[in-house]
């Protein structure tokens, strides 16, 4: 495999959602450093995402009781809010002009995996984002401070419920497993301890506001990782992210994201050491410049909504513009990834268990679906001579198999076939 | 030779097949002939595994009612002893498990107390992984049924799992189980047809997943000959389950229809011999006496419904249920009235050929470790039981050197 090619193909692929048509060529002929400079620089305006209008979120309030004539208005409301910010979102995924700034938000989604299946409010969902977006590639201490403050998550961790008089391990638990310093880091002693001094926080359900009642909060002293001290939130959050066990961690999800789901990170990754300094953009540069990114055994599964996404880019759709959007959503619900609803707290599932029998029916028709709304320009443009070898410069793949080409060569003279046969390629699901 | 007559194949699917049939219909006239052509042969064990994802809280499941301390340690989410469905002099049901007790009245089914594996883990994910894995020990990438798949001849068929996301447990080294969605099947034709299986082949240059990726292709058109009809049905919309209480730990939330969708398959032969379903929700840090209850009722009705379902072919001598979930939960409830996580909980083995009663040692409330349930029973002496019992297959290569047994088959 022409390693320059795999190089380039996985800056577009996993430090953004893929190219739109004719950026693949042009970054091969920058060269891998320009493009990874590209790929890694915050560019001052973002002219592709700047047009998107911000959805019109609001506090909706208490939820009126059932049957009466309220709910149904709050249940339109509600579905209504929720449908906009996801089509917001996933507008801003597929027109941005700098993909790794939705694509790192992407990533901590997963990371501080919250449901707005249990907050059943859009507005926190949507300030959580906020959040995610504004730390995106900022201070790691600063971000988990204010993830602790976040309504959202210490709603769906019951937060809200942990007092005093009979602490919540939820939250506490999932803090040091799942967001900061991974499992096994600690013992069952800490968890009880850590609870204790996360109690006492209250959120107002339907807006995320997040308040502290000082007297349902236990302000005893607690042993947490060997240090006996009176903790808050924001002390809990700069006590566990200094660990040293927290740059291995985040260093490991971003392995596990960005490189590999299946092999382990090695000892050398050079995100780990480039974290020491909690800044996330620096551990985000130094993996993209590590030797793993020109290592082909390193390769991972599109999960469904970077599939979707790069599909849109492709065929140059805007989501919000997809006839309909509740078809959109339950072709994402039928992959099974809908943002602002993970599945668990320990985010969305990666590599082998995207490739069931079931998700290639789902993909096959969500593609026919897509393609339909497509005028399929880029790729009419191709010359049908060599449509086939250049398809994979309009979708920046390494190469195409042989066994695909075949099946591309049989499709000529149908060019939406062809679109689809090569969005459902084996090529095209896994960033090789 | 069990003879699912064609007649007998409609009548069994065809209510499914009618209501999806906006989309495009394979023949049925012709489905039918795929399963009868390769139906499992007569005879044939089927183990069905019912995962119930968010750590089941085993205390209030299979309850000490005369223990004053079950009473006093969780006072809110205690249920009163009236309430419930007493077993023998000691222990009772939760009060909405009347389908599983019906069952157990009938002998059917056997309760294998304190159920865990050596030092507990109280993480979701790793001690699902645990249990889906079989190694509590170290962590491994197969699982332990899709071990036992590696050493069959390789059939998409063989074992499957209700829903779009194969679980670890079916995942082997060489070969996996299929997942099935419920419902809204399309399956390509024509044209199309012949290209996504010219895609789907296996392509020398492929890479690990590249290759999955063909595979999961290749597996549709495998599957969707024989189980065309029943996926045609439309997505069944989840019951109002209490998932905003226990939701955040994984799982499906239809049960009963992916028990029925199993049925139906079962009964129309196909050569399946393990299936995998699932329920999520029981993570209930808060107000979980509700909440359990109803995830409770719900697998304990549709478990009966699906025993029931089966009444009425050739197959009901060959099933055996096991349900299980990653953990049991705190003894002592929390302020929100529910419970964080635990260790050690019971597990259900159901069907005809059960001994029924209790199997394994009832944790101690006296004897708590570090407020936790004692580990009584490890999982690993279940697997083995029914690897060798019902899947007719050495225990030893999919769980290595094993000798704990618990029997709780009739020695028929």
């Amino acid at each position: 495999m022409n390693i320059k090619r795999l190089e380039t193909s996985r800056l577009f692929h996993r430090f953004g959602f893929g190219p739109r048509p004719g950026e693949y060529v042009q970054a091969l002929k920058d060269g891998v450093e320009a493009t990874r400079t590209k790929f890694l620089t915050v560019p001052a305006i973002d002219a592709g995402a700047s047009g998107i209008k911000e959805p019109d979120i609001t506090d909706l309030g208490k939820r009126p009781e059932p049957n009466t004539p309220q709910i149904v208005e709050f249940a339109i409301a509600m579905r209504y809010q929720s449908e906009q910010m996801g089509l917001w979102w996933l507008d801003r995924m597929a027109l941005s002009d700098h993909g790794l700034t939705e694509r790192m938000v992407w990533f901590w989604h997963g990371h501080w995996a919250t449901s707005i299946q249990k907050l059943n409010y859009a507005l926190p969902m949507f300030n959580q984002n906020k959040v995610l977006r504004a730390n995106s590639l900022g201070n790691f201490y600063t971000m988990t401070k204010a993830m602790l403050n976040d309504g959202a998550l210490q709603f769906w961790l019951d937060g809200q419920d942990s007092t005093f008089k009979a602490p919540n391990e939820n939250l506490g638990r999932e803090l040091m497993e799942l967001f900061v310093l991974g499992v096994n880091r600690y013992s069952e002693d800490d968890v009880k301890a850590i609870a204790r001094a996360l109690t006492g926080y209250q959120v107002v359900r339907s807006s995320g506001l997040v308040s502290i009642n000082q007297k349902r909060r236990d302000t005893n002293p607690v042993t947490l990782l060997g240090t006996t001290a009176v903790f808050t939130g924001d002390s809990i959050a700069d006590f566990l992210v200094a660990r040293n066990d927290c740059a291995v961690f985040i260093a490991e999800r971003l392995w596990y994201r960005f490189i590999s789901s299946s092999e382990v990170m090695p000892d050398g990754f050079a995100a780990k050491t480039a974290f020491a300094d909690r800044t996330i953009n620096n551990a985000v540069i130094a993996m993209a410049s590590d030797s793993a990114m020109s290592n082909p055994q390193y390769e991972l599964v599109k999960s469904p909504v970077e599939w979707f996404i790069s599909a849109c880019r492709a065929l140059e759709l805007t989501p919000s513009k997809l006839a309909t959007p509740g078809q959109l959503m339950s072709y994402l619900d039928k992959l099974n990834q809908i943002p602002f609803a993970p599945p668990n707290v320990g985010g969305w599932p990666a590599g082998e268990a995207w490739l069931s029998s079931a998700t290639a029916q789902y993909r096959i028709s969500f593609a026919a679906w897509l393609i339909k709304q497509s005028n399929l320009n880029a790729l009419l443009s191709i010359p049908i001579e060599s449509r086939v070898r250049d398809s994979a410069d309009w979708l920046a793949l390494p190469e195409w198999s042989a066994r695909t080409q075949s099946s591309l060569r049989a499709s000529l003279d149908d060019p939406a076939q062809f679109a689809l046969l090569a969005l459902c390629s084996p090529e095209y699901i896994v960033s090789a | 030779m069990d003879t699912v007559s064609r007649r007998k194949f409609l009548k069994l699917t065809s209510g499914a097949a009618i209501v999806g049939a906006t989309s495009n219909l394979l023949s049925l006239d012709q489905i039918a002939e795929a399963a009868i052509n390769r139906a499992l042969a007569p005879d044939t064990p089927i183990l069905v595994v019912v995962t119930l994802y968010g750590g089941n809280d085993g205390l209030n499941t299979v309850i000490p009612f005369k223990d004053p301390i079950y009473f006093s340690s969780r006072p809110e989410i205690s249920y009163k002893a009236e309430t419930m469905l007493p077993l023998d002099a000691d222990l009772a049901l939760n009060p909405s498990m009347t389908g599983i007790k019906m069952l157990w009245d009938l002998g059917k089914v056997a309760i294998i107390r304190g159920v865990g594996y050596p030092k507990p883990d109280l993480s979701h994910f790793s001690s699902m992984a645990k249990w889906q894995t079989a190694s509590p020990d170290r962590h491994i990438n197969s699982g332990w049924l899709g071990r036992w798949l590696d050493s069959q001849s390789e059939d998409p068929m063989l074992a499957i799992s209700l829903g779009s996301v194969l679980p670890p447990m079916l995942a082997g080294t060489k070969l996996s189980g299929s997942a099935l969605p419920l419902g809204g099947l399309v399956i390509p034709r024509g044209a199309l047809a012949t290209q996504c299986i010219q895609l789907s082949k296996s392509a020398r240059a492929d890479s690990k997943l590249m290759a999955a990726a063909a595979t999961s292709m290749r597996n549709l058109f495998n599957l969707s000959t024989s189980i065309t009809p029943i996926l045609k049905s439309p997505a069944p919309v989840a019951p109002d389950l209490p998932t905003v209480n226990g939701g955040n730990a994984g799982g499906d939330s239809n049960l009963t229809q992916q028990l029925d969708v199993v049925a139906k398959l079962i009964a129309a032969g196909s050569p399946t011999k393990v299936w995998s379903v699932s329920l999520g929700g029981f993570d209930t840090h808060a107000n979980e006496a509700n909440a359990q209850a109803e995830l409770l009722g719900v697998v304990s009705q549709s478990l009966a419904r699906f025993m029931n379902q089966l009444k009425s072919t050739t197959r009901l001598n060959d099933v055996t249920v096991m349900v299980y979930s990653e953990f049991g939960r705190r003894v002592k409830g929390n302020a929100s009235q529910g419970t964080d996580h635990g260790t050690a909980g019971p597990m259900f083995v159901i069907g005809e050929k059960i001994k029924g009663g209790f199997y394994g040692d009832q944790p101690s409330l006296s004897k708590l470790v570090n407020g936790d349930l004692a580990v009584t029973t490890d999982f690993r002496d279940v697997y083995a039981t029914v690897l060798e019992s019902i899947l007719k297959s050495p225990a030893e290569q999919t769980l290595g050197k094993w000798a704990g047994r618990t029997n709780f088959l009739t020695s028929a």
